[in-house]
């Protein structure tokens, strides 16, 4: 009973079928958006590691169950685990503010002041931005001229990272 | 089940020494001390069995050749990095996590529009990111005008050689 190369290696081949899948969707397939390309990606890695998994088992010596058990558990979290990292560098492009600023500076080779980075880029375009997916999302409503919680998702989740930051940081903001 | 046994351990382990380190003293550089954190649980922790635990234990707790020792450390690097992907968004408050909770605490009644958008400044949105750019070396002054370092060019390229490959518009 022994682990073989064949099952230490599925995982990272199954982030390669699904940044492959993912930004071949994305790129030539104009109907996918960004999220179903990464759902369309993250569901083929997912089922190159079970099928990777599935065949080394198979063709190898007769294995002890908890063996088996063993190396499923850990490769489909390994998997999991790379699939959400690739997940959160796609959604940095999208949403980061640093990586934002940094793009800003970098395409100005004589650099920038603050004032010209805020001219580029502020507050105001970034409330701008979320607001309208806020509300394209129905998860913020405005009545009246009035901002209201609508469908409370993200106020869940709100409610789960002030709870992480209060028990990781000890404080529910960066600015306290 | 060593694999899996062994990799959760030493992620339960890492994350119960990064909790009393934080409780200790909130680091200046939180994601390199992180990665120091679990990096150094993971090959202490290693050794330290290794070397401490009798060895008819061995065979049922620890990894039994190298490629399982690989395998335990791909899994728990695996675990570390979307964990430090994760914390940097409890490090810094997100524009809709801001958003959404002024809105909360204004209750049932809503929050003003122009209210919103006053107490959402350019000084709680954007200067504190640009501080953070200074304090982990991606930027510096030069004649009164932001420069970027290279690990500050560096780092940008990645996503703009990513956006160029996917042929994406940035967000915001």
């Amino acid at each position: 009973m022994s682990e073989s190369f064949g099952h230490l290696i599925s995982p990272l081949v199954g982030l390669s079928a699904n940044v492959v899948i993912q930004v071949a969707g994305f790129r030539f397939h104009s109907r996918l958006s960004m999220l179903k390309s990464i759902f369309l990606g993250f569901a083929a890695g997912f089922v190159v590691v079970v099928a990777l998994d599935t065949f080394f088992f198979f063709t190898a010596q007769p294995l002890a169950w908890t063996f088996v058990v063993g190396i499923i558990l850990a490769n489909i979290l390994t998997y999991f685990a790379l699939g959400y990292g690739y997940f959160h560098f796609i959604n940095l492009g999208e949403t980061a503010r640093r990586v934002r600023i940094l793009r800003e500076i970098y395409d100005s080779p004589s650099g920038l002041s603050i004032d010209e980075i805020l001219a580029r880029y502020n507050g105001k375009a970034i409330l701008q931005y979320r607001m309208d997916r806020l509300l394209g999302n129905g998860q913020v409503i405005l009545d009246q001229e009035k901002y209201k919680i609508g469908n409370p998702s993200m106020l869940y989740i709100t409610k789960i990272i002030l709870f992480l930051k209060l028990i990781i940081l000890g404080k529910k903001s960066e600015f306290e | 089940m060593n694999v899996f046994l062994s990799g959760l351990f030493l992620l339960l382990l890492a994350f119960l020494i990064h909790l009393v380190v934080w409780k200790i003293r909130l680091p200046k550089r939180q994601t390199p001390a992180l990665l120091w954190v679990f990096f150094d649980t993971y090959f202490f922790a290693i050794l330290f069995l290794e070397l401490i635990l009798p060895a008819q234990y061995h065979s049922s707790l620890l990894p039994q050749n190298f490629l399982e020792y690989v395998h335990v450390f791909l899994f728990f690097t695996s675990f570390t990095l979307a964990y430090i992907i994760t914390y940097s968004a409890l490090e810094v408050d997100s524009p809709s996590l801001l958003i959404v909770k002024r809105i909360a605490d204004a209750g049932p009644n809503g929050l003003d529009k122009d209210l919103l958008s006053s107490q959402l400044s350019d000084d709680i949105l954007i200067t504190p990111r640009i501080h953070d750019l200074f304090r982990d070396k991606m930027a510096v002054w030069k004649g009164g005008k932001i420069h970027l370092t290279s690990k500050g060019k560096w780092f940008v390229r990645i996503f703009i050689a990513y956006r160029m490959l996917l042929n994406a518009q940035w967000g915001g």
